[in-house]
């Protein structure tokens, strides 16, 4: 089921974008499937460069556009394809999570996980496990409508 | 201490040669509308020369320097113009060796009222009135930490509410020198909403701050909506001093932390498993 034929009025269903950086993530996401191990349809896939490249504008407009949650995944610390990306990754994300908590949206509906491309179960347990969190906190319309 | 910097200033601007030596001095000059921003030159009338109501001087210096790239420049700089000036050098935006700082000392009572941990210039070649112990921070944000999310929420949704887009927040910011500003850019701010949509405009300033803010207040202070923008920015300094142990303006060594690696900036806590 895509994430866009969820019936809303019905069951709320998580909306879930992922940032997956191109070098590990979004291989660990391709060796879940290719392991034919499940994981949650709610999560939208958005690949980029590197997990750095994520700037907080991003991470804002796509709460904006309606997600409920939005994971950024990336190589783990010293495995990063550009070296140090990744190191400004962790210190964005957590000032960025305390930042929304600041002005009253739950941190928790912002993620950062490293993902290594060998790790697809890791892959699908920390999806699974982000989308039931956000199904349990509910639609992010509540904390943000305009 | 008015007539102190002025008898100063006159100094400077009459030393001819050797370091002490300046093309002309930044302070502010009396005018009709209260103060504004003046380079004095030799032989100028002092005595419209003030210190109050604070004004950024610095972001003058920076453009007098891109302009004069020759000029050796004096200003008057409190102990925020000071750490101002700190990160702006740090990104390129000021030159430190052509720069004379006259430093005033902030009294008791300006300090309280910007609770400013650092009420005088530390680098200031010379130094005007008494440096007097930094307040304490805003009460505000140890409360902060016991409000509860819904609380919060209300709060900055009302506060927010109020923002009409005049952008003075960051046009009188001297550590907002973008040439292309993300809050003007209509991928992530939507061009002809006059309201900003909760939270956007104001979380992506805020970002922008960690790691810069010298808690100056000129922010606030020019709000027309009288949106208490420095709450938000002292909590992402408080957070900066405890993830990096960096507090903006402090040192001019120490590279931007969200600008380097780990190596450069290490992390205090562990933020990769906070959450």
């Amino acid at each position: 089921m895509a994430v866009d034929e969820i019936d809303l009025a019905t069951e709320f269903e998580p909306k879930v974008v992922a940032f997956m950086c191109n070098w590990c993530t979004y291989a660990g996401a391709d060796n879940a499937g290719v392991a034919r191990i499940e994981s949650p349809a709610n999560i939208l896939p958005i690949r980029v460069m590197c997990s750095g490249r994520i700037s907080p504008e991003i991470v804002l407009r796509t709460f904006r556009e309606g997600a409920d949650g939005v994971l950024v995944m990336g190589c783990h610390l010293g495995d990063c394809h550009y070296s140090s990306g990744n190191h400004r990754t962790l210190k964005r994300v957590p000032l960025l999570r305390n930042l929304l908590g600041y002005a009253g949206i739950n941190p928790q509906r912002l993620q950062l996980e490293w993902v290594s491309a060998a790790e697809g179960p890791r892959f699908a347990r920390v999806t699974r496990a982000f989308v039931d969190k956000i199904r349990e906190l509910g639609p992010l319309s509540q904390e943000v409508s305009a | 201490m008015i007539d102190q910097l002025r008898q100063i200033v006159a100094e400077l601007l009459s030393t001819v040669d050797g370091p002490d030596s300046v093309s002309g001095v930044v302070a502010l000059r009396r005018s009709s509308q209260g103060v504004a921003p003046h380079l004095y030159l030799r032989g100028d009338d002092l005595s419209g020369l003030e210190i109050a109501p604070r004004y950024p001087l610095m972001t003058v210096v920076a453009r007098l320097q891109q302009s004069f790239p020759d000029a050796h420049l004096g200003v008057v700089a409190r102990g925020c113009d000071e750490r101002a000036f700190v990160e702006m050098a740090k990104r390129n935006q000021v030159d430190p060796d052509r720069l004379y700082i006259v430093g005033i000392a902030c009294t008791e009572e300006e300090a309280a009222e910007c609770y400013c941990a650092a009420p005088a210039p530390s680098m200031a070649a010379r130094l005007v009135g008494t440096p007097v112990a930094g307040s304490g921070p805003n009460p505000i944000v140890a409360e902060y930490d016991t409000m509860p999310l819904q609380e919060r929420n209300e709060f900055w949704r009302g506060q927010f509410a109020k923002c009409f887009k005049c952008y003075g927040c960051r046009n009188i910011c001297p550590e907002c020198f973008c040439e292309e500003c993300a809050l003007e850019d209509p991928t992530w701010i939507e061009p002809g909403l006059l309201v900003p949509p909760f939270p956007v405009f104001h979380l992506i300033r805020a970002m922008h701050m960690a790691s810069r803010c010298v808690a100056c207040r000129q922010c606030e202070l020019a709000c027309p909506a009288h949106i208490p923008l420095t709450v938000l920015y002292d909590l992402m300094r408080r957070d900066m001093e405890m993830m990096v142990g960096y507090v903006p303006g402090a040192d001019i060594a120490a590279p931007p932390p969200l600008s380097v690696t780990l190596t450069e900036a290490p992390l205090l806590v562990d933020a990769g498993h906070a959450h």
